[in-house]
């Protein structure tokens, strides 16, 4: 209910910031108008919720706290991505990726210290968005998704596949899932501060150019960092 | 005959200094990180001092890159629409805001290692891509790519830099691109302008 209610004010923002905002669409950005909106909804809701709790939540706890939190979340990211790592064929990425799991959830104490790291196993870094891409289907038009920030109709479809398999979305108890699922986005967005600062000082018009970073960025995950030029 | 030898030595050391212009396009970014690292670890200091950290950088970096092209490169075909003094204010103000951002990240880089991969080059390349990996605190590695062209003058020089798989020059072409269509081309210069008051 209050979530409609929120996404009902989303789309008042998107009908509104698209008439205020209107200019020539990008190429590979046919949506831009609509999505500047939800850009300018999302900052807003970022500046004056999301980013303060955030805030907070980084200079309340210390270090070590902060790092295992991030630390369960990305071990349940890698056991995640262990079903793109097989439907992607990429036998070297899913032994990694299952070793870390293992590692990280025994002797890591479950996930709270990422061994594997230290170890030198590094992270696959898969999702269903990359699989699709890998198998040959184009990103589609970029998307900025209300809440969600930006993506792609390749990585939205993806981002929803990739829901039904989340381990903490499987969690059963409905206060601990979402206390757990609301806390690992606090945690993203703590990890989102250097390059905040950074794009402050470099872009113009923050919009393009978070866009273009990210399509580059999926782009080069897709390809696994291999650029296109290199064959 | 002590003279002679200490000669020799000094000269032996300039001539290592100015041979920097030709060393190999992987090895010149190693002694460029090298050197940059370096003075951040003996003197903290520089980096809580704007003007100190501009010195550093204009002295040890901004030789190794060539903004020139850089701006060439992220205006693509709007370049040719730019006046020649247009397209001087953009290359002079494109640098202000590279510096300027660079040197607001390279706090953050302080406490990293730097690996080197192997450089793939033929003898008679003058295009080359030195791939580095920068090694956080925490575990994660950031890929880190330099192009790097050779000039006239035989020196090796940067003009594009690639981290985590997002092109500097690409990234700036499509914001770039963006205004000049909508705009035109003093409208980003100006906006430049604005950004580096």
């Amino acid at each position: 209910m209050t979530t409609r209610a929120l996404l009902l004010t989303a789309l008042l923002a998107v009908a509104l910031g698209g008439c205020a905002a209107f200019r020539n669409a990008a190429p590979g950005d046919p949506l831009e108008p609509i999505n500047r909106g939800v850009d300018s909804f999302n900052n807003t809701f970022d500046h004056y919720l999301f980013r303060p709790i955030a805030k907070g939540y980084d200079a309340v706890l210390p270090v070590p706290v902060k790092r295992g939190v991030s630390n369960v979340f990305q071990n349940a990211a890698d056991a995640q991505s262990l079903l793109s790592d097989a439907l992607q064929l990429k036998g070297g990425k899913l032994g990694d990726d299952l070793g870390r799991v293992l590692i990280n959830s025994t002797i890591g104490l479950g996930g709270l210290f990422d061994l594997a790291s230290d170890m030198g196993i590094e992270r696959g870094n898969e999702d269903l968005g990359q699989t699709l891409g890998h198998w040959g289907l184009g990103s589609g038009p970029y998307l900025v998704v209300p809440f969600l920030g930006p993506s792609s109709v390749r990585d939205l479809a993806g981002r929803y596949a990739d829901g039904k398999i989340d381990p903490v979305a499987l969690v059963s108890s409905v206060p601990l899932r979402n206390s757990l699922l609301g806390l690992r986005e606090v945690d993203a967005r703590v990890a989102l501060f250097p390059a905040e600062a950074l794009i402050q000082q470099a872009a113009l018009d923050r919009y393009s150019f978070i866009r273009s970073a990210y399509l580059q960025r999926r782009q080069s995950l897709v390809l696994d960092g291999k650029r296109p030029k290199d064959e | 005959m002590k003279i002679a030898h200490w000669l020799s030595v000094a000269f032996a050391a300039l001539s290592f200094v100015s041979a920097h212009a030709n060393l190999a396009p992987d090895a010149q970014v190693k002694a460029v990180a090298t050197d940059v690292t370096q003075v951040l670890k003996t003197d903290p200091s520089v980096l809580g001092n704007p003007a100190k950290l501009r010195d550093l950088i204009e002295v040890k970096l901004l030789p190794n890159f060539d903004f020139k092209r850089m701006t060439q490169l992220a205006m693509g075909r709007n370049w040719a629409r730019a006046t020649p003094e247009q397209q001087a204010e953009l290359t002079r103000e494109f640098q202000t805001l590279l510096v300027r951002t660079y040197s607001g990240a390279l706090a953050n880089f302080r406490n990293n290692t730097i690996d080197y991969k192997p450089l793939r080059m033929q003898p008679n390349d003058t295009d080359v891509t030195v791939r580095t990996v920068v090694n956080q605190p925490n575990g994660q590695g950031i890929p880190i790519d330099y192009s790097m062209e050779k000039g006239a003058d035989g020196q090796w020089r940067a003009y594009d830099v690639v981290l985590a798989g997002v092109s500097l020059v690409t990234n700036y072409r499509d914001e770039f691109n963006g205004i000049v269509r909508d705009q035109g081309v003093d409208a980003l210069v100006k906006q430049l302008q604005a950004k580096n008051k």
